[in-house]
């Protein structure tokens, strides 16, 4: 167990406990926006910075994925650390102003526009939905894709998003709502992956039960005989 | 939102506000709801709470089921004690005694009796004032606690204990529910909306919606009540789905006056699917049930044309 101070509260975390993580068990919020708990830490969205003290050394840093190895002091709202966290915000209310989240934060941080002109649509590149697809999902959809001040969240090759299986995992993480699922008469629609899904209806009571190549996917994942998904669950749990 | 699947439901908050062991009854969908409402808030959040089936399973004397600040009030008086707290955390701010850069969310929530028969006034009052708050009714269509009284939001042709269906009178209820959506939407305030605990991730971004709203914001939740409405408790999800798909409680929020449908749905059940599983209606007959729908269908058609009204551009 390794001691670390926090804002003045001292507490003890295992070796190898995100500061973020630290932090939370005491109840000290830090502002971010491209960390869970379930997917592994990337450090896109830079709110989570915090001042790191150790002895007469210091360094503002991301917390959401620097490991605790030694006894350290953090403070998260040190003047150094603001300052650079509304920088941050700065440039992030330059890439999306349709934020709620975003806003307060931004908000809270005495800022109201940013002194940089809006020209990207509302993706902040938290790379949420890219390690949600990855990493739980398993289907490998979008990626990143270019460099630098091009760099986007894609399917391959700018194309339909062929391995998608229109779950809506990263529509529901998206931070900003830049990623949108509609649904369009027999169809269901994620237009930033240019995916459309046809829909699957019940033979029973013809409500929707859900696209048709998800329903192909989960039939072969979880070895279900072939009609598994010609009902929906209510008839499905009726007929038993 | 309603279509997501198994890996969204994966990735919505892990912390729980809302202890296990409660004394809920099996198969509660109230309870179901109440536990994703308290997910979606955080943890900053201050909730009054009516008396009710809710208050009672989660309170009973020494225990509490909540892990965050909570008071219970009297039946009457849930919107006007959430009122308070909020005017109460508003003048701490003020005087820097309490966190201005935490935004606390003000809940107030009671069961139907508690908002559409007991807590009306305080409710309006509170949506006029225009308080920062939610007020979230959970509906299960008659005061379940106390042993199946009927309320003002029981529906038509329910048999409870205070509307019995017999020989003389095999109706049971004979009023229409309360449309109590619509009485909040009439005082104006920034978002209305109908969720139910079995489309959750609707649920979800409704009460998120309303906690970013600034004013007040009503939220009515059915809930399903498998004690009450005389039906097997694994039915009580399967149930609330089957009331959407049916038109019998569809969803919808009002944005600022702007009605939206949240869930729709191409192909509709017969409303006999949602009257069979329950024992409430099993007295109906065939003359009953084609009334019900009829009344179903006046009434959605209704609100589909509410929805189209809001969408045509007035110049």
């Amino acid at each position: 167990m390794i001691k670390i101070t926090i804002n003045g509260k001292v507490t003890e975390v295992a070796a190898g406990t995100t500061i973020l993580k630290a932090a939370a068990a005491l109840n000290i919020k830090i502002p971010t926006l491209c960390n869970h708990d379930l997917l592994e830490p990337y450090g896109a969205c830079r709110l989570c910075l915090v001042e790191i003290i150790d002895g007469d050394w210091s360094t503002v840093t991301t917390s959401c994925n620097y490991p605790i190895t030694k006894e350290i002091v953090v403070e998260t709202e040190s003047t150094a650390a603001v300052r650079a966290r509304r920088m941050v915000l700065e440039m992030l209310l330059g890439r999306c102003n349709t934020s709620p989240e975003l806003d307060r934060l931004a908000a809270a941080h005495g800022l109201q526009s940013s002194r940089f002109e809006l020209d990207y649509d509302d993706c902040i590149l938290c790379g949420q939905c890219e390690r949600v697809c990855r990493e739980v999902v398993g289907a490998n959809a979008i990626t990143f894709a270019q460099r630098g001040v091009d760099r986007v969240v894609v399917p391959p090759f700018g194309e339909e998003a062929e391995q998608c299986i229109g779950c809506g995992a990263c529509v529901y993480l998206c931070p900003t709502g830049a990623i949108q699922i509609q649904e369009d008469g027999e169809q269901k629609i994620i237009d930033r992956w240019s995916r459309v899904l046809e829909l699957k209806y019940c033979k029973s009571c013809g409500v929707e039960v859900a696209p048709v190549f998800q329903c192909d996917y989960f039939q072969k994942k979880a070895d279900l005989p072939t009609d598994f998904f010609d009902l929906c669950r209510d008839c499905r749990v009726a007929q038993r | 939102m309603e279509n997501l699947n198994v890996y969204a439901a994966k990735m919505a908050p892990q912390q729980e506000f809302l202890a296990g062991g409660h004394r809920a009854c099996q198969g509660c969908a109230e309870l179901l709801a109440v536990r994703l409402v308290a997910k979606t808030l955080g943890h900053d959040y201050i909730i009054a709470n009516a008396t009710g089936c809710l208050e009672i399973v989660t309170s009973s004397f020494p225990h509490s089921a909540w892990k965050v600040p909570w008071i219970h009030v009297a039946f009457e008086n849930a919107a006007a004690v959430a009122s308070g707290v909020e005017a109460a955390v508003k003048v701490l701010q003020r005087k820097g005694k309490y966190p201005v850069d935490r935004k606390i969310t003000i809940l107030a929530q009671a069961g139907d009796g508690g908002t559409v028969d007991i807590g009306l006034q305080a409710l309006s009052g509170a949506l006029e004032r225009g308080h920062d708050m939610i007020y979230i009714c959970y509906d299960n269509e008659a005061y379940m606690n106390t042993g199946v009284q009927r309320s003002s939001s029981t529906p038509y042709g329910a048999t409870t204990t205070t509307s019995p269906s017999g020989k003389v009178d095999p109706l049971g209820q004979h009023t229409m529910k309360k449309n109590i959506v619509e009485i909040a939407a009439a005082h104006n305030v920034p978002y209305v909306a109908t969720a139910s605990p079995s489309y959750p991730f609707d649920l979800m971004a409704k009460v998120k919606k309303a906690a970013e709203t600034p004013g007040p914001a009503y939220i009515h939740c059915f809930v399903p009540c498998p004690t009450g409405w005389r039906m097997a408790p694994n039915l009580a999800v399967s149930i609330g789905r089957i009331a959407v798909e049916s038109k019998v409680f569809p969803l919808y929020e009002i944005v600022d006056g702007e009605y939206r449908m949240t869930v729709t749905h191409k192909n509709h059940r017969p409303v006999s699917d949602y009257l069979q599983p329950q024992g409430r209606f099993r007295h109906l007959n065939e003359d009953h049930i084609a009334e019900i729908q009829q009344q179903v269908d006046k009434s959605y058609e209704r609100l589909l044309k509410k929805v189209k009204m809001s969408s045509i551009e007035l110049d």
